[in-house]
């Protein structure tokens, strides 16, 4: 039996990752934390937006790689997706300002979803759908955030920013052609912003097990169970990267072994870019991947959800990594700032203005 | 006749975070195992008695007795909330033991139960601070782990003992809770992860405390008519003494816990027993160094010598203490009294000969210590 989204594909990716980086010890210091705790959880340093860069910036930076990378013409695109929990504006669509600097037509679908980190993702699931449906030719999902976190929580040394974009197409264009998509969701409160506050907050503990740890499990079982695969079928493992532990021990209770998560891994050295997590990491897989290689990718969100997708490399990956800049290159790409600067960035001093 | 006090069945639940249960589907959990082995129905029990540090803190409950009696299906009985900090379940028993031999009950249950885990941490240390003076030093951010620090670093000052010493304890209870299947934490430590393990007050780290835990424990005690009844062999609660400190800053010696010690030569004296390195003892170990220092007070090893008698104490804490057990307060005192019956009764992993066996429970450091005396049912 077919499975729902097998006929559609990767057409084209691309990432971004802004130049700013604050260590985590810097961080830790600064509040009076037990140095030990960036190692505790995996983390050396954290990608911090400029003053000038937010969702919108980001997500186009890595759309418009994408749409390079895909050969595409923007006008066949039908469909603009932004996953996000840190939108510049509360009401008015960030997708729209991304698909009209593109160029992308006024005949589309266009909408920002939230679903904490895993929006980027669901943006990817429905536009596998409307391609398969062929309602649309083309369908771009992006997952761009600039997270926040509450100085002095412990959130802080990890919430980053960054984005991903990917072109969903027909499977025959693919670079990589997605074989199953499952997703599972709960009720879970681990971690939330209410409206009209500044910072989320998280239940601690409650993020790992009942949340991150239960939802990504059972996405990925399901995936096995309806595929019949097993983790000796995939080449790689990618998941939701909050820290550098979480996805290694996730792979671990999956049976996965370390060569094949390690990888993926790229929140240790800018941190957790929320909806651009595992997303970067399945970019950084497929520009090192080679064709018949599989891979399993499994975000995850709070609230809460996670998505197993299992894809499989063609030969027209090779082509297409050269065309825009790697995860690698944006990884190297770097300058090292304080806390104040990292402050003033992120807009964490009050000032009165005008 | 001096009226005699039994346990005759006990139950638990594993100790963890169940963010899935209630405290009441806790407290159910436990007194159906603890009602299945003594062979007594719902319909038996005279008295109530529940014990808990942290319900109104950190579950909004005032008096859970009621709301535990109307969710197990209690109807004539009476029940009372007993809430004492860190040694609540201590004293709930000692009040079991005080109605059956005042001839006030033939059978009571008494439960235990502590959800530690419904907040963020800073909400919980909040709540579990108040186990200290408020006024002097919960006013003043004195935690409890602040105090473990100091008394760590005096006993290792005074006595020549180093960091890899005093986590011996722990690495020991940690080996006990593996064989332990109620236990919270059930993996072995080593000294080496000294360097690694998160400081929580300098130098008191993750590997000497206990973790944040949820549980329940049920006891039913009873007088010696209900003993026909039980499956298991009941075991005697032979008595219940206490003792209290001094404030820790008003005190002349920090590493000594007087109040364990004047509560042990009540009990010794009064009961004509005198623990040896092999007698089962169950310790409020909340921190590793508090371990080593009540086996000197209840002088089963010389002063400032513990770390190196560890190894000869096979019966010390055989379910991992609280350090790797697990503390959920209200009920830790009852689940340390289920543990030593088992032990006594042959339930237990640990194979175990002797005639007694000894709870010691506290509040903080030593500020206010019970021991419950066990006997071997003969």
């Amino acid at each position: 039996m077919r499975h729902p989204g097998s006929r559609t594909g990767i057409i084209g990716w691309g990432t971004y990752i802004p130049v700013y980086r604050i260590k985590a010890k810097e961080i830790a210091r600064q509040w009076g934390f037990d140095d030990r705790i960036t190692d505790s959880i995996w983390i050396e340093e954290k990608a911090v937006a400029s003053a000038d860069e937010d969702t919108v910036t980001m997500g186009w930076y890595a759309a418009r790689s994408a749409l390079v990378r895909a050969g595409v013409d923007p006008s066949r695109v039908g469909a603009v997706f932004v996953g996000t929990e840190s939108k510049p504006y509360a009401v008015k669509p960030s997708s729209t300002i991304i698909a009209d600097a593109l160029g992308i037509s006024t005949r589309k679908l266009s909408t920002d979803l939230e679903f904490a980190c895993r929006a980027g993702s669901e943006g990817i699931r429905i536009a596998v759908s409307l391609v398969e449906s062929g309602t649309i030719e083309y369908g771009l999902a992006i997952g761009s955030d600039t997270a926040q976190a509450n100085p002095g929580d412990v959130l802080e040394l990890t919430a980053s920013s960054g984005a991903a974009a990917y072109l969903v197409g027909p499977a025959n264009e693919s670079v990589a052609f997605f074989e199953y998509l499952v997703t599972y969701v709960t009720d879970t409160p681990d971690f939330w912003r209410r409206d009209g506050s500044r910072y989320p907050t998280h239940g601690e503990g409650f993020t790992g097990e009942p949340a991150y740890f239960h939802h990504i499990v059972s996405a990925v079982n399901m995936l096995m169970s309806e595929s019949g695969l097993k983790p000796s079928d995939f080449d790689y493992a990618v998941f939701h990267q909050p820290n550098g532990k979480f996805p290694l021990q996730v792979g671990r209770m999956l049976g996965f072994p370390k060569e094949k998560v390690l990888p993926g891994i790229v929140t240790p050295w800018i941190g957790n870019t929320y909806n651009a997590s595992a997303l970067l990491g399945l970019a950084k897989i497929l520009e090192n991947s080679k064709p018949g290689q599989r891979i399993l990718v499994a975000p995850f969100g709070s609230g809460a959800g996670a998505d197993a997708i299992s894809v499989l490399v063609t030969e027209k990956v090779l082509e297409k990594v050269g065309r825009a800049p790697t995860v690698e290159e944006l990884l190297s790409r770097k300058k090292y700032i304080s806390y104040a600067e990292y402050a003033k960035f992120r807009s964490l001093i009050y000032r009165n203005l005008g | 006749m001096m009226v005699k006090t039994y346990v005759i069945g006990s139950g638990v639940t594993r100790i963890d975070r169940h963010y899935d249960k209630n405290y009441l589907a806790l407290v159910d959990e436990a007194v159906s195992r603890a009602l299945a082995a003594s062979g007594l129905d719902v319909s038996d029990i005279e008295y109530l008695v529940v014990s808990t540090a942290f319900s109104e803190t950190m579950l909004n409950q005032a008096d859970p007795s009621t709301y535990i009696a109307q969710n197990l299906g209690f109807r004539n009985l009476k029940t009372l909330t007993v809430s004492s900090g860190e040694v609540s379940g201590a004293v709930a028993l000692d009040y079991a033991h005080a109605l059956i031999k005042a001839g006030k009950a033939r059978k009571v249950l008494v439960v235990g139960f502590e959800k530690m885990s419904e907040y963020p941490s800073w909400v919980t240390n909040k709540a579990y601070t108040k186990i200290l003076e408020y006024e002097v030093e919960g006013i003043k951010n004195v935690t409890p782990p602040d105090y473990a620090a100091l008394i760590m670093s005096e006993y290792m000052r005074r006595y020549g003992v180093s960091r890899e010493d005093v986590v011996k304890w722990s690495i020991k209870m940690h080996e006990n809770a593996v064989k332990t299947p109620h236990a919270q934490l059930q993996f072995t430590i080593s000294a080496d992860s000294l360097g690694r393990a998160l400081r929580i007050s300098e130098p008191i780290t993750m590997l000497d405390s206990h973790p944040v835990s949820d549980g329940a424990a049920a006891l039913l005690v009873t007088d010696e008519s209900a003993t026909k009844k039980t499956g298991r062999e009941p075991v005697e609660v032979v008595d219940v003494e206490s003792s209290v400190n001094l404030p820790v800053y008003l005190r002349d010696d920090i590493t000594y816990f007087s109040a364990t010690a004047a509560a042990y030569k009540k009990l010794s004296t009064k009961n004509e027993i005198k623990l040896s390195k092999t007698t089962a003892v169950s310790v409020y170990d909340t921190y590793d160094i508090y371990g080593l220092l009540i086996i000197e007070a209840l002088e089963i090893c010389e002063i400032g010598k513990a770390t190196k008698c560890l190894d000869e104490l096979p019966f010390l804490n055989v379910s991992g203490g609280l350090k790797a057990r697990g503390h959920p307060v209200g009920a830790t005192p009852l689940y340390q009294v289920h543990e030593l019956c088992e032990l006594l009764s042959g339930a237990s992993w640990a194979k175990y000969d002797g005639d007694v066996a000894l709870a010691q429970v506290m509040s903080g450091p030593d500020n206010n210590a019970w021991l419950i005396l066990l006997k071997r049912w003969a």
